[in-house]
């Protein structure tokens, strides 16, 4: 019982950050329609000058939390210009074969140009995990579910209470009636993308400084992770986002503990297929992806 | 008010609009009627910049408008009420009415013109926190005209509005765009329904095959020969 109190626990707290990458996926995917397989490597690539910093001047960790957004933002912004904004409305899968180029590319960048494979990351605290009577929480992990539920409060009130906010929901409603209204659809899509890129680059950083080390699979990684939390979720779902994240965090913790490492992955994309075959939208199901041009079947 | 010359649009290689001239009067109700496949949707879409016309021109009060992004066009004061009304389905009806401000900063007077709204559509008001996709196709419709006024355009034009609508609703809707027009709103309204249209517009289009075929007052063509035409397109019949 008590193991299991436990596993639930660290499971929440890794969730926590499998939960802010299928809220950035979710977000590109909700107002553009589109998956951007490119959304990992783009953070790792944020990551990769984040710990450049740490090595080289060695930067206190807000420099490091500072330049990994940045980074990340930086390479969100070259993938939306190259595989989604010269895209024509109707090709989201030219956008999303070209974005697996992308992540290929940045992949292999990182594999070829960096002499080593594994890379130390800055640490987020090293303090001696608190105890609560039998159970262990580590500060770290602690640090991680506060700033994963401050930041996706953030999100939540940047989408209901903004007029920015508005203007993305609009756009996730219908694309088409967007424009009518006169919301300059193109700007705020690459706000879009940089918004998602702001919080994949704190999820990935909080992710490498509990693992304290980085190599060039964290693209694939944090993709995997992300995409399996939002389909578990309910695609284009924020809610459904934040709980696909923790049930993926939970179940894995869980499976680890009792069947080890190399059965957890498996039990995660069992869990995957489950929730495909019983509840294909996903556990919060969220709206169906409408036909966005539905006048085109018309005059 | 609103002038289109020799507009054309095409999909791919396919002509939708080969060359179309007409004019919406300031303060007048102008309609444009015609069988599916006539392009009239393809023009309003023209107009309203989500498609973009090869050649031709669309001209506000002197203001070239082809060519500009669509929010550009919203700001200087052209408003669609889409075919099939397209409202923001998971937003709720005042959030709707907000959408269609997007434009304007002055935030009392959005407000003020939000009241407006719900005071001409009482049923707005009624269902103003509730997902507009859970409102009648009817109540998505006035929704739709209202998130159009919003923007306080100078002209309103508005695509099918009684597409799909109970008679009686049809009937509301059209004593709603003559008490537009009593308010002095200039409006271009594209419809199936030639008898309603008939009844309030004071200047006619008809349009077939991507070619307008005939421009007058109600009452110069026979009802029987408009309808006939606007449904079936009597060109080739004839």
């Amino acid at each position: 019982m008590i193991d299991f109190v436990q596993n639930t626990i660290d499971g929440v707290m890794t969730g926590s950050s499998y939960a802010l990458l299928a809220l950035g996926f979710t977000m590109i995917l909700g107002v553009m329609r589109r998956l951007n397989l490119s959304y990992g490597p783009s953070i790792m690539i944020g990551a990769y000058l984040g710990t450049l910093v740490y090595l080289q001047l060695s930067a206190s960790p807000i420099v490091v939390v500072a330049v990994t957004v940045a980074g990340a933002v930086l390479a969100g912004i070259y993938v939306e210009r190259l595989c989604f904004a010269p895209m024509a409305a109707g090709a989201g899968i030219a956008s999303m074969v070209s974005s697996f180029a992308i992540w290929m590319q940045l992949e292999q960048a990182a594999v070829l140009v960096l002499p080593r494979h594994t890379y130390p990351f800055p640490p987020l605290a090293t303090g001696a995990p608190l105890t609560f009577g039998p159970f262990l929480l580590r500060t770290d992990h602690l640090i991680m579910l506060t700033c994963a539920l401050a930041v996706s409060t953030g999100v939540q009130l940047l989408l209901y209470r903004s007029r920015f906010g508005l203007a993305l929901r609009a756009i996730i409603n219908n694309p088409v009636a967007a424009h009518l209204v006169g919301i300059n659809v193109r700007t705020a899509i690459v706000w879009a993308f940089v918004l998602a890129s702001v919080v994949g680059g704190i999820a990935g950083y909080l992710v490498l400084a509990t693992d304290q080390q980085i190599t060039p699979m964290f693209g694939m990684w944090a993709t995997f992770k992300g995409l399996i939390a939002m389909m578990i979720g309910g695609l284009g779902s924020i809610p459904g986002a934040i709980v696909g994240g923790l049930v993926l965090g939970v179940v894995e913790a869980h499976s680890q503990w009792y069947f080890g490492p190399q059965v957890r992955d498996l039990v995660a994309y069992g869990l995957l297929f489950a929730c495909l075959v019983l509840r294909p939208g996903g556990l919060l199901g969220g709206p169906p992806v409408r036909e966005p041009f539905p006048w085109r079947r018309g005059t | 008010m609103l002038e289109i010359s020799d507009l054309v649009t095409a999909y791919g290689k396919i002509e939708a609009l080969k060359g179309v001239t007409l004019h919406a009067e300031a303060g007048r109700i102008t309609c444009l009627l015609g069988p599916n496949g006539a392009g009239k949707t393809t023009l309003m879409m023209s107009i309203a910049g989500i498609l973009q016309p090869l050649r031709g021109s669309v001209r506000l009060a002197g203001t070239e408008l082809r060519g500009l992004p669509p929010a550009r066009i919203v700001a200087q004061g052209v408003a669609l009420v889409p075919e099939n009304r397209l409202v923001f389905p998971q937003m709720s009806v005042r959030e709707n009415l907000l959408a269609g401000a997007y434009q304007r900063n002055d935030k009392a007077g959005v407000s003020a013109d939000v009241e407006r709204m719900y005071e001409r559509f009482p049923r707005l008001r009624e269902r103003r926190e509730q997902l507009a996709g859970t409102l009648s196709g009817g109540e998505q419709q006035m929704l739709a005209v209202a998130r159009a006024l919003m923007s306080r355009p100078r002209v309103l034009l508005m695509d099918e509005p009684s597409l799909g609508l109970a008679p009686l609703v049809v009937a509301e809707i059209f004593r709603i765009v003559a008490e537009l027009h009593r308010d002095g709103t200039t409006i271009f309204l594209v419809e199936q329904n030639a008898h309603m249209a008939l009844q309030v517009a004071h200047h006619f289009y008809l349009m077939e095959q991507g070619r307008v075929t005939f421009s007058g007052a109600p009452g110069q063509l026979a009802e029987d020969e408009v309808i006939q035409r606007a449904y079936l397109g009597a060109r080739e019949a004839g």
